[in-house]
């Protein structure tokens, strides 16, 4: 992974991939900028970073992708379900260690804060995230600095 | 053989669970250091491992270990940091203040076990 001094999509999408790769058993391609990508109702796990730069990642999915991940994370079955809270939790999760892959590959004094998940309505614009696949679904990512 | 993993994530808590019981261990659970120390006050005796968390809300893994070093009736439980921390100087700092061995997420199973057999915690260890 490159070593960068703040975090961007290349070193995020880098961070997915490989967590993509070995907790999800899935890849993680980027979405093509020419693709529609419908979202209904969905999850939004955030978590902070700070060092020397301050922000935070965001990854916003749908609720049927976020089950999908949960699953994938659990080795359920298809048959399988897992209650709101855990479905929650195990996307909350991946984005930790998403931002503990990413912390990791930046120069300097960083600290990763804690996963929060709550439900969201709506998907992030394409102008303001990047958009990465899960099977056939979009999952979108952020990269927020704070307010100045 | 008993083993207390200690984490607020319940799916890492599963997942950690599932490697571990999947080779003898009979699994303990806290959501972060503090309750995990009550778990360990009412056990009749340590488990032989502790898969700890760094990043914890109430009390860190990192405090944890500390805490657990503290008491001699505990001296025997192998400690395992298992978190995203991969920075050199907090492995050191964990290592220092008496974590036996340091799994960086995203891992394996077979990493797991790799850790656990240099431990010398499974069953056809060497304890190399």
């Amino acid at each position: 992974m490159t070593i960068s001094s703040a975090p961007d999509e290349a070193l995020v999408l880098a961070a997915i991939e490989q967590v993509w790769g070995s907790m999800l058993f899935a890849s993680a391609e980027p979405w093509p900028t020419d693709r529609a990508a419908d979202f209904g109702s969905g999850v939004q796990a955030q978590i902070e970073l700070r060092g020397d730069w301050n922000g935070r990642l965001v990854l916003t999915c749908d609720s049927d992708v976020a089950t999908q991940i949960a699953g994938a994370m659990l080795g359920l079955g298809p048959d399988e379900e897992l209650p709101e809270l855990d479905i929650h939790d195990a996307v909350g999760e991946v984005l930790n260690v998403v931002g503990g892959s990413v912390k990791g590959a930046l120069v300097g004094t960083w600290a990763l804060g804690l996963p929060g998940v709550s439900e969201t309505s709506e998907a992030p614009g394409r102008d303001e995230s990047f958009v990465v696949s899960w099977g056939d679904a979009p999952v979108y990512v952020q990269i927020l600095p704070d307010a100045a | 053989m008993r083993a207390l993993i200690v984490d607020d994530s319940r799916a890492m808590r599963r997942i950690v669970g599932r490697i571990l019981e999947g080779v003898g261990f009979e699994v303990l659970e806290a959501g972060d250091g503090q309750e995990a120390l009550g778990v360990l006050e009412g056990l009749d005796g340590p488990p032989e491992l502790a898969c700890v968390d760094w990043n914890m809300p109430v009390m860190d893994g990192f405090t944890f270990i500390t805490e657990v070093r503290k008491r001699s009736e505990w001296r025997s439980i192998t400690l395992m940091m298992v978190t995203t921390e991969s920075e050199m100087d907090q492995i050191v700092r964990a290592l220092a203040a008496g974590a036996h061995e340091y799994l960086i997420k995203p891992f394996t199973g077979e990493a797991m076990l790799e850790k656990l057999d240099l431990l010398g915690l499974l069953p056809t260890s060497t304890g190399v």
